[in-house]
């Protein structure tokens, strides 16, 4: 295990950021730390980097027992939300800062920063300063910066937070290339589930400073652990006392064994898919998402009653018990 | 335009009288015996005494009070520890408190029967009536400019930068050098600059702990006073323009300074 972090607890003040977290992050592996602002995310990211003490529990990064180290020697890169860059510094002394701080020769330092600004695409820029640059270019300039230092883990603070959606989209993509190419254990921290699906190859979702469910994206999706999870890896609808995928939902022209009726209230079509936004008997509304194929074969109409049904083991069955009641108050997707 | 014209020259009047007119008198005063007598004003032994003297507190006060200047403000800004409202507040207590009191509660502390100075003067250390004490009452009087000019500046920055060069392997001695100094350069030469302005023409705490011995304790604001009060007319207006070049010197480079920053 490249990063392994045992009953982690911190609190600032009156404010419990982490409680008793455990995670172990596999070697060479992209994993995403997901969670809504405040879950304790950004937190577990720093516990891991050093910049910020643990109250309790330990840190092992590559076998060895970190949780005392000063940041100073993990040997992690750590890129910022805000880039961080130095201002004052041109790209090339920003990525070279870690090896002249090692001291390496001349010569290794000019050759590795070329190296590494022709991987991020800034060659042309190495005279500039960062007020220079634009979002992506900084974040990308402080990426090599990070891996200039060849650390043993890569942790990534927000770090399409600050950009604007198509850079973001664009980055993304890059950073899944880069993983590819470098294949340095990289963790990365969002609040965004489609990045997260996107990029990593494990998510761990984090709510309420506690970690609520470790698993693949796909997995994830799937099979969430939690109501919390189910709600805030993708849309959800309510049936009955299930929790359920729209696209999970079965929609039948007659009544069957453990349906629920409901009045069709506006067919959308989107291509493909065919949202049905429909107003079941107790009055919640459901949307369904179905095939073109399945809305033409029912023909969906306004005003229509049909029966509904989750499909499969889609639905997160018992999802609204009593256990869990709670959970789904801070949930929901942001964005 | 009109209300604009007005304006202007209300603005233009006002710095006339009370800042243009009495600088100019007291040039116009010093030359109109001619430059000779100026020169022979100025080159004076107790003339020269004061104006080294004065670069003395300058060169002094200015590099004591832009260490810990810096390092407060790094403190008051990075870290929390109890009693930091105080800390804040204290600082600024040479602007409130009136530099008379200072070089009262100086004597108070290091005169001859003061806390301190029994056992200093045991030691053969006058502080009191000896630059020392005129040392100790510049540095108090110019205190809080440099850590006010970099407080905002640090707050501005954030500790981003600073993180990001432990993470790089820095020490934190590192991360101040080479990232921190960098980023705050021009709060720190404001504020050295405001610090020298203010040790150059403090007149009442040095006077106070100073005892005003001619060619020994004399700095050039005191030998100004002191000249006056001797009726020694030249004496007093030609010291008095040579601390104004000094002051003028100090405010051009501030201007420099500023016309740098911009073009960066």
């Amino acid at each position: 295990m490249s990063i392994e972090v045992v009953g982690v607890s911190k609190r600032f003040g009156d404010f419990l950021a982490l409680d008793d977290v455990s995670l172990s992050v596999r070697d060479g592996s992209l994993t995403a730390l997901l969670g809504p602002s405040g879950s304790g995310k950004s937190t577990l990211l720093r516990v891991i980097a050093g910049l910020e003490l643990p109250d309790s529990g330990s840190v092992r990064i590559q076998g060895a027992d970190a949780t005392h180290v000063p940041a100073q020697r993990r040997g992690v890169g750590f890129v910022f939300q805000h880039y961080a860059a130095f201002k004052h510094m041109t790209v090339r002394d920003n990525v070279a800062f870690g090896m002249s701080i090692r001291k390496r020769p001349r010569a290794e330092i000019r050759e590795r920063v070329d190296q590494l600004l022709d991987l991020v695409h800034l060659s042309g820029f190495a005279h500039r300063y960062p007020a220079q640059l634009s979002g992506g270019q900084r974040q990308r300039m402080a990426l090599a910066r990070a891996l200039a230092v060849e650390p043993a883990v890569l942790l990534l603070d927000e770090p399409f937070g600050a950009l604007d959606a198509n850079v973001r989209k664009e980055l993304r993509e890059w950073l899944r290339d880069l993983h590819e190419r470098v294949h340095v254990t990289t963790v990365f921290v969002t609040h965004d589930q489609e990045e997260a699906m996107e990029v990593a190859e494990q998510i761990v979702v984090m709510n309420d400073a506690r970690v609520e469910q470790v698993a693949a994206p796909r997995e994830l999706y799937e099979n969430p652990g939690s109501e919390f999870v189910m709600r805030f890896v993708g849309p959800v609808a309510e049936l009955g006392d299930a929790l359920v995928r729209p696209h999970d939902i079965e929609i039948l022209p007659v009544p069957d064994w453990g349906t629920e009726e409901a009045m069709v209230r506006r067919v959308s079509h989107l291509g493909f898919e065919v949202r049905v936004e429909l107003e079941a008997a107790d009055g919640r509304r459901v949307a369904v998402q179905v095939t073109r194929a399945r809305a033409v074969e029912l023909e969906l109409e306004a005003g229509q009653i049909v029966w509904l049904r989750p499909d499969r083991g889609g639905a997160l069955a018992g999802g609204r018990s009593a256990a869990q009641a709670g959970v789904g108050v801070a949930g929901g997707n942001p964005d | 335009m009109r209300a604009s014209r007005g304006l202007r020259t209300v603005a233009l009047t006002y710095l006339a009288l009370l800042l243009v007119l009495p600088v100019g008198m007291v040039f116009y005063r010093t030359f109109e015996d001619g430059v000779a007598a100026a020169w022979a004003a100025v080159t004076a032994p107790d003339a020269v005494h004061a104006f080294w003297l004065t670069l003395l507190m300058v060169a002094v006060a200015v590099p004591a009070n832009t260490v810990f200047g810096i390092g407060c403000a790094l403190v008051l800004v990075r870290h929390r520890f109890p009693g930091k409202a105080l800390l804040n507040a204290l600082i600024d207590l040479p602007f409130a408190v009136s530099p008379v009191v200072v070089g009262l509660a100086l004597v108070l502390l290091y005169g001859r029967t003061g806390w301190f100075g029994t056992w200093l003067a045991d030691q053969g250390i006058q502080v009191i009536f000896a630059p020392l004490g005129m040392i100790l009452a510049t540095i108090f009087v110019s205190l809080p400019f440099v850590v006010r000019e970099v407080v905002p500046v640090l707050r501005e920055i954030g500790s981003d930068q600073e993180e990001a060069a432990s993470t790089l392997g820095a020490s934190s001695w590192q991360a101040f050098w080479r990232v921190t100094l960098p980023s705050i350069r021009w709060g720190v030469a404001y504020g050295v600059i405001l610090t020298t302005a203010r040790a150059l023409g403090e007149f009442g705490a040095v006077s106070v702990v100073s005892g005003k011995l001619a060619g020994q304790t004399e700095t050039l604001p005191v030998h100004v006073e002191q000249a006056f009060q001797n009726f020694d007319l030249a004496g007093a207006y030609s010291a008095s323009v040579v601390l104004a070049a000094m002051a003028l010197l100090t405010v051009l480079s501030m201007n420099l300074l500023k016309r740098e920053e911009v073009t960066r």
